[in-house]
Order: structure tokens, then sequence, then C-alpha cells
């Protein structure tokens, strides 16, 4: 067999060439336009830094990281615990049990939209859930129609539909951790609680980071839910809007603003990359305890 | 929103007959041979109109011996991206379905053929109203052929109007009677409303929109509409929704009785009929609440980009589709209206015959002769959000409908630039 060199980059070729054509030079090109006042229509004009000192002057910039901010730290905490416990139920094996696991992992292929008018019939202020609050002698609620609740809303549906995901995630670590070590903690006493916190947690934390890592840059990338629960509007006044969202937004359309948006992508990526630089030192740190 | 709502309803109208004949009146338009190869893009017409459009076509071919028109036609989602995307290539299809918001921005930006320049006669084939939506303000010049237009009754539940103590028969004509009627509603736990008013409304309130280059709806009359708006909110007039509501939303919230009033099309009376049976029975339509006597127009139009390399039959094209013989028999298969200022004198538009549809279509035909396009061309989907959000404002007490228009006209100027 005789190797040319060349051979692992014919391989690589094809894989290569998408990941600089649609990644790596939209990329570039975006942090170009970012120091421009470039519009859909123009390429626009070299302006320095002035995205980024309009950005820290916009007010609606710091309510949408707020906003963004908020939301993950409202989705992680459940979604790192409720799917390890959904986990450690549908790990037994019983019968029936294909349905509960097929049950919990429904709402993750469900298609986003479709997920999105459910909810939105669902907490509509003539919806199902405040219809069922009237019957019971309270008065409607403002799910969608108030700022806050529209992101507590956005935030239920956001774990709903991870649960299942990470569910998955955690029964492939949950099936590693060794039987023995449960079976020696219980002869030596140890109870369900204890073994779930002394034996189960420490065997998984790997996980937990990871499943933390992964559900705080979906948590702040954000867009599907709120858009979808409050019909594009980041709720009244346009309060629960999100990064994503203002994002969006700005830079929609032909009359969009290109160079502020992608200046804005620019601060979204600097967050998220720092979040997994974090999470990733977390881990380090874990793995030589 | 409201542009995606009528072009949905336009692309569900169930097509009751096809076919044309391959004669036409149409005149080369521009210089040059018409001949070659040109592409047609429309926005969402397959396949509801598929065998109309590929007529249309069929007869161009025909007449214009040595011409080839492809269509392509684009799913009303996304439309907007697509042609975003190209223009920014600068690979425009030759003839392009725009309304006259789209086609604004890509004939400021130099992108579209001057049809007062490239074709001085077409003007006069058409209603000035409609030519007029495509041009630039104080700037001259015209970049679209008109095409179809719709402007929409008011539609109302009757039995929620009994229900408040108001003679269903009674339905407002104005604002002021709009208020009146609304607060009477609202004792009876009914909202009137389902969204707060669009830049459209404003202008149908008798606000002035944009004067010297400059949105100007945060004059005293804008206030005045606003605060207006704030008491029927506070009555409980609007629904909550009605802050963050778009105009399909407002439609549904109006199809499952949530709310007693809502403006509609033509179309919307078929849906009526076979979605909401029981608001169909209690159904009212009336002309549209205006304080200036004009009614609101929507429409569309078709724009002829510079980077045509077939210019000249691709203005032949363009004038050909939307010529009054075409757009009779289009209008005959939608819900929709000619905006040739000869289409109109069909007795289709002017004869009724006793059945619902057709006292809409003759009433709705007749409002379009004196309808206005309210929306100013420069009026984008960005401040249309901005609008929204300061009304949104304005309407939970958050700002003063002063400041909430000032700031919202501000925001608007601002991205006019």
């Amino acid at each position: 067999m005789t190797h040319r060199p060349y051979t692992p980059w014919l391989f690589l070729a094809p894989g290569l060439a998408v990941c600089l054509l649609f990644v790596i030079f939209p990329f570039l090109n975006m942090i170009v336009l970012a120091f421009t006042d470039a519009s859909a229509l123009g390429g626009g004009e070299f302006t320095g830094v002035d995205n980024f000192v309009r950005m820290a002057q916009d007010p609606k910039f710091w309510a949408a990281a707020r906003n963004s901010l908020l939301y993950m730290a409202g989705v992680v905490p459940p979604l790192v615990l409720l799917p390890l416990l959904i986990a450690m139920l549908a790990q037994k094996i019983v019968p029936g049990i294909g349905i509960f696991r097929t049950a919990f992992f429904t709402p993750v292929i469900a298609s986003t939209v479709v997920v999105g008018l459910i909810w939105t019939w669902l907490l509509d202020s003539r919806g199902l859930v405040n219809n069922l609050v009237e019957a019971l002698g309270g008065s409607r609620i403002g799910f969608l129609t108030d700022s806050t609740l529209l992101l507590i809303s956005s935030m239920v549906v956001t774990i709903w539909r991870g649960l299942g995901y990470y569910m998955v995630i955690y029964l492939a670590a949950l099936a590693n951790v060794p039987k023995d070590l449960h079976e020696a903690a219980m002869v030596d006493g140890a109870g369900p609680v204890r073994r779930f916190w002394s034996v189960t947690v420490p065997s998984i934390r790997p996980t937990m980071v990871l499943v933390a890592a992964l559900s705080a840059v979906n948590g702040f990338r954000v867009f599907s839910e709120i858009y979808l629960l409050s019909g594009g509007s980041g709720g009244p006044g346009g309060a629960s809007t999100t990064l994503v969202m203002l994002i969006q937004s700005v830079g929609r359309g032909l009359t969009g603003e290109v160079g502020y948006a992608s200046a804005l992508s620019i601060v979204l990526f600097v967050i998220l990359l720092g979040l997994l630089l974090v999470t990733l030192k977390l881990n380090r740190r874990e793995d030589r305890l | 929103m409201k542009r995606r709502t009528f072009l949905a309803g336009l692309a569900a109208v169930p097509v009751a007959g096809c076919g044309l004949s391959g004669t036409s009146n149409t005149a080369a338009g521009g210089n040059g041979q018409v001949t070659g190869e040109i592409t047609f893009q429309t926005w969402s017409l397959k396949p509801k109109y598929t065998d109309y459009v590929n007529g249309v076509v069929d007869a161009f071919q025909k007449q214009h011996q040595g011409t080839s028109v492809k269509w392509v036609d684009q799913p009303a989602d996304g439309y907007l991206a697509k042609v975003m995307a190209d223009a920014s290539a600068g690979s425009l299809p030759d003839v392009i379905n725009v309304p006259p918001d789209l086609s604004f921005p890509l004939a400021k930006a130099g992108q579209l053929v001057n049809l007062d320049e490239s074709l001085r006669d077409a003007k006069a084939e058409y209603l000035q109203n409609a030519w007029q939506a495509f041009e630039i303000p104080g700037k001259g010049g015209c970049y679209g052929f008109p095409w179809y237009l719709n402007t929409g009754p008011i539609f109302y539940n009757k039995a929620l109007f009994s229900q408040a103590g108001l003679d269903p028969d009674k339905p407002p004509t104005n604002f002021k009677e709009l208020e009146e009627q609304a607060l009477k509603l609202a004792a009876k736990k009914i909202a009137i409303l389902g969204q707060t008013p669009s830049i459209a409304d404003f202008g149908l309130y008798g606000v002035k929109l944009f004067e010297n280059d400059k949105f100007t709806f945060n004059e005293p009359k804008g206030v005045e509409f606003v605060e207006s708006y704030k008491r029927m909110y506070d009555a409980g007039a609007l629904i909550p929704e009605a802050l963050t509501q778009n105009y399909t939303g407002a439609g549904a919230k109006f199809m499952a009785q949530q709310t007693a009033l809502n403006p509609g099309s033509a179309y919307d009376l078929g849906k009526f009929k076979t979605d909401a049976p029981s608001l169909y029975a209690n159904i009212g339509i009336t002309t549209p609440i205006t304080n200036t006597g004009s009614a609101n127009m929507f429409l569309h139009g078709v724009s002829v980009p510079k980077s045509s390399k077939n210019q000249a039959t691709a203005l032949a094209f363009g004038r050909f589709v939307t010529n009054a013989e075409n757009q009779v028999k289009f209008a005959k298969l939608a819900s929709i209206f000619p905006s040739t200022s000869k289409g109109g004198d069909d007795p289709y538009f002017t004869t009724e015959d006793g059945t619902d549809e057709a006292r809409v279509r003759v009433a709705a035909a007749k409002q379009l002769k004196t309808a206005v396009n309210y929306t100013p061309v420069q009026f984008s989907d960005q401040m249309r959000e901005a609008l929204l959000q300061q009304l949104a404002d304005a309407m939970l007490g958050k700002k003063s409908p002063k400041q909430a228009l000032d700031d919202a006209v501000a925001e608007c100027n601002r991205l006019l630039k």
C-alpha cells in the first residue's frame, strides 16, 4: 500500500467545502458587516464601532439580554433535574415502560410550530387553562398577554420539550452506573435517597454538566417558543423580546439593519462562547477532583 | 401582516374556471425587441391559480412569437427573504410580484425600472390611486404595474350587538360611533376589537401620516385617536391579545365570536360560511369605518428590475399580465378587484344577484373608486412593529398616548434614513 499524502484531504474535501461555504465564510462576513451600516440591499460603509456604541445605549438590547439571561436561569435547573428523575423512573424494566418513554420523547420530535400552536390554544385568554380557571371560580390569567407570564409560559414549553431529549441522555448515563456500587451501598444500609446522592449523582456528574451546558446555550438562544406564543410580537410592547428575537427583528426584510444585527450576533456569539468555556472549565475541575 | 393575509386568502379561493383566449391588446413596452426568455415570479398563486397564470403566459407567448416566459411561484412564507436574497445578489427575476411597501426599498435602492420613463402611456390604463401607490412620494416615478386590489367591508356580529342592547342594523360608520358602541358592548363584557390600530387606521381617522419626508402621525389628531383607543381598552372593549395581535390573529378571534367587529375582505365571507356557520348566521356587513369618506385599499403589483437582461420583454409582459382583460378574468376567479381604469366597469362588479357575496363584491368595487392606500410605502415591517409596541405601552398606561406616538414617530423617522 502506498500512502498518498493528499488522500485524507480528498475525504475531507466535501465536508470542508460545505463548512467553509456555509459556516466559516458567513461568520467572517458577519464580523465585517458588524462594523458597517449595511442594509439588506447595500454593502454599507465602514462605521467603526458605532454599532457597538449604539448597542450599549439601546434599551432594547439590554432588555433583550436580560430576558435571555432570565430565560436561561429559569430553564437550566429544571432541565438538569427533571429529566434525571424521569430517566430514573423510565429506566425500570416494567411492562408498558416503552409507552412512557415514547410519551416523554414525543414533544422532542413534534414540530415546533405545532407545539407553539397547541400551547397558544391552551394558554390563550379564552383557552383551555383559563376556561378551567374561570370554571373553578378564578379570574382569567394573562399567560400570553403579560410580559412576565409570557416569559414563564415560554420557559414551561421549553422545559416540556426538553424533558424527553435530556431523559435519553440521562438514560444512557444511568446505564453506565455500575450496579455493584448500588448493591454495596444497599448492603451498607443506604436508602434510595442516600444512594441517589452518593452513588447516582457522582457517577453521572459529567452528564449533568453536559446537560446544563446544552440547556443553557439553548435557553439563551431561545426564539421559537416566545415568537410563537407572542404571535411574533415579543409580548406587549415587545417587553419579552429575547436577544435572538431582537436580531431577527432588526435584521429582517429589505429594510433590515444588517450591520447592527451582525453586531448583535457577535455579542450573542461571545456570550455563548463564554458560557461554554465556563462549563468546560467546571467539567475539567470535576474530573480532577 | 395584512399583506400576508390578503395573499393567503387569495391563495385559498377555489378556482371556478380557467383558460384564457390567446388575444390581447397589449402593446410592447420600452425600447428594444420583445423577444427572448424572461422569468416571472409570483407570490403564492400555485396551485389554485396555476391554470390561470399558465393561460396568461401562453397567450403572451402566442402574441409575441419568439418569447418564452418561465413562471416561478414562491410560497407566501419566506417570500420576503427570497426577494431579499435575490435583490442582494442582483439576480431578481425579470418580472416580480410585489406590493408597494416591498417595491419601495427596491426602487429606493435603484433596482427597479421607472415606468413613468419607460412606458409613458401606461399610466392612463390604471386607476390613478393604484398607480400612485407605486410612486415614491415627493420624488416621482412609478415602479410597478398595479395588479390586483382589495378593500374591505366591515363585518360585525349582529347577535353580540343585540346582546348589548345595540341596534344590529346600525353599526358604527365613523370612529366616534365606534367608541360609543364599543363602550356599550364592553359594559356587557363583550369586546368589539381584536387589535390596536394599524397605520392605515390612523389614515382612516384622518391623521396626517407622512409629510415633508417625515412621519407625522403624532400630530394632535393622532393623539386624540390613541386616547380613544385607550378609553376603549380600559373599558375592556379590546381583547387582552389586542396588544400583540396581528391581523390574522384578530380575524381568528372574530371567527371564534370573541370580538364583535372586524375589518375583512370579500374572501372572508366564504370563509365564515364554511368555517364558522354560527357566525355566518349572524353576520352583519357594513362599509369601512372612516372619518375621511375613503376606504382603505390593499394592492399588489408587478415590477421589472433594472437587472433584467430582457427589459423590453419584461415590461411588455408586466403590462400584459395587468391589462384589463387579464385582470377581470383573474378577479372573477378570486375575491379581488382589477386595478385598471376600465376593469371595474364589468357587470360582474356592478350588478347584484341577491347573494351576500355579490352584495359585498359590488359594494367593495364601488368603494375602490375612491379608496386610498393609506399605508405609506415607506412604512416598513420594523416601523409596524415599533408602532405596535408603543401602542401597547400606551394602552397599558406605561406611557401617555402623546409620548408613545412621539416615540413611535421618532423610531420610524430613524428607520427612514
